[in-house]
């Protein structure tokens, strides 16, 4: 006796169908990760979406409450489980997973929790997805991506922290709420630690080209009587103060971490402050990674733009490298 | 002495600023709130957003995470106040406020509370908006799309109810599901009251034009071998599942506010499932909301489409029309 559906439809191809070809994975369903799941399902970047946490509830309602808006969007397979056999050929992996800061707790203070978190979650990305591209989220993400990278054994290039791409961004909204102008006109670049000793390059700080400390040669110094260091500041701040108000962060990271899927999986070659390794660059020595102006594509991180820096700013990012190595080497792996 | 501003930009305009053409506001930054905010930016619709709650800290907190993307984004304005003043001259507002369901709580149950918050908010709507559309979601919200038609003395085609928009995606999801095919097109109308009694119109359900009641004369009957009246029956559970597994629904509702949204701004005249005044329509001699289905466009709603229903799809109908007058009879306004 035929079912409604076979009366309905008749079935015309013979081979296997020929699955997803774009499909994300997001590690971790918490605030961040589900921001980051709905901007990627709303940009309509993958064919497949893919949610794994250790929290099977929570995961199981995020999951349903997605596919119950199925009609709205253009991501036709929403699958979660606890499982990574879920996730398995991802281009990309997001991963959000983890302990994130209370109020007042800095990025620093969440490593070993952390490290022991990925102990678990990075072998389990490799097994189903050995030739995705990582990319890590969590805090402190310099070091977390440093991590992934050893735990993954994965090239360099394919391991790649969302860094600084967020603090450039509201850098850049701050920037845009100064002049009047939209966030995506005002350019300026935030790179080094994502973190309390990130590093403004002034110099890059422009409008249509025209650079603003050219205008303003006190910009960045404590000279400056429009005093845009306290833009930078806001930023580094910003943060912090958003947990204050609501208690955590997800829209702003969300939406960036969409912003760097989109370019990886469209194979754009746009350019992101993301943090990469950095060893032999502007003076560090160490293998630490910290973000700097990237290249990304469909193979992941390919090349690296190079910053011509005033001696304080490399000295910045040397000093930055030397705290997050101070930390890295006390790990076990 | 010029500000870097000055130097780098010549203002050329001497008039005033037009101001936002298609602004929306969301009342309530709670999760439903928040999706709603978050879908309705991603889908580009407003040139400005505002939000508006009582609880001032976590009211900043997310405007601020929300501004802090605003390079990601193509609504220039987010703006947020205790102060209904930041609402004015909005196109579309959304109320999202106030109590939500616990656990296996009814929606009914919320009623009283719920009228006294919106005792205060619908007047100081209709102060700064008086030509808006307002679209209830809070629950139950056919009752509270009376309430605020009452209480906003507005003409009943600009007070709507986001109704049964919903369920009809949730079940076209499931529908979708089980034929494998995308929830678009899939076709299925759920009407009458959001919640527990919904009235699935058995006899529309399509796809192509194809009716599967006519593939299958038991469908929606007890004896259906397939069951497909266990596909509404996920539905009216759907949100209570969702509650138990994650606390709240947020990401369905958030999409489905923006689809409405969606309609009404850009005057689509689009037909939704959506709660209104259906007083003489299908034997309902009350004066309240349901949701049948409406023709939605920049000037609210202003057609309704007359399903033929059976006779006992008109007697649910009018079970609940019954049901939502002998709670709305006891209401102080």
């Amino acid at each position: 006796m035929a079912t409604t559906k076979e009366k309905l439809i008749t079935h015309v191809m013979k081979e296997e169908p020929v699955g997803s070809r774009n499909k994300v994975t997001v590690v971790g369903v918490g605030m961040v990760g589900m921001a980051s799941a709905i901007s990627v399902l709303m940009k309509e970047l993958a064919d497949e979406v893919a949610l794994v946490d250790v929290m099977e509830d929570k995961l199981k309602g995020e999951a349903m409450d997605l596919q119950h808006g199925g009609l709205f969007l253009r991501t036709p397979k929403i699958v979660a489980d606890k499982d990574y056999s879920v996730t398995a050929h991802s281009k990309v992996v997001v991963v959000t997973a983890g302990a994130r800061q209370q109020e007042g707790e800095s990025r620093l203070n969440l490593v070993q929790r952390n490290v022991n978190i990925f102990k678990f979650i990075i072998p389990n990305i490799v097994k189903y997805s050995p030739n995705c591209i990582i990319l890590i989220v969590s805090n402190p993400v310099d070091i977390l991506t440093y991590v992934a990278w050893k735990l993954s054994g994965f090239p360099k290039h394919r391991v790649i922290g969302s860094g600084t791409n967020l603090d450039s961004a509201r850098f850049r909204f701050l920037m845009g709420e100064r002049l009047n102008i939209h966030p995506s006109s005002c350019h300026g670049w935030i790179v080094g630690e994502h973190g309390d000793s990130s590093v403004p390059v002034w110099s890059g700080v422009n409008v249509a080209g025209v650079s603003l400390q050219k205008l303003n040669p006190e910009m960045g110094t404590d000279g400056d009587k429009e005093e845009w260091k306290a833009v930078h500041r806001k930023v580094v701040d910003g943060a912090y103060e958003v947990i204050k108000l609501k208690g955590y962060t997800s829209w702003a990271i969300g939406m960036s971490v969409a912003d760097l899927v989109e370019s990886i999986l469209k194979n754009l070659r746009k350019v992101h402050p993301v943090s990469t390794l950095v060893q032999g660059m502007h003076g560090v020595k160490d293998e630490v990674f910290l973000s700097v102006p990237c290249v990304l594509g469909n193979s992941g991180l390919t090349d690296v733009v190079n910053m011509t820096l005033k001696p304080e700013e490399e000295k910045q990012l040397v000093k930055s490298a030397e705290t997050l190595w101070d930390v890295q080497k006390e790990l076990e792996l």
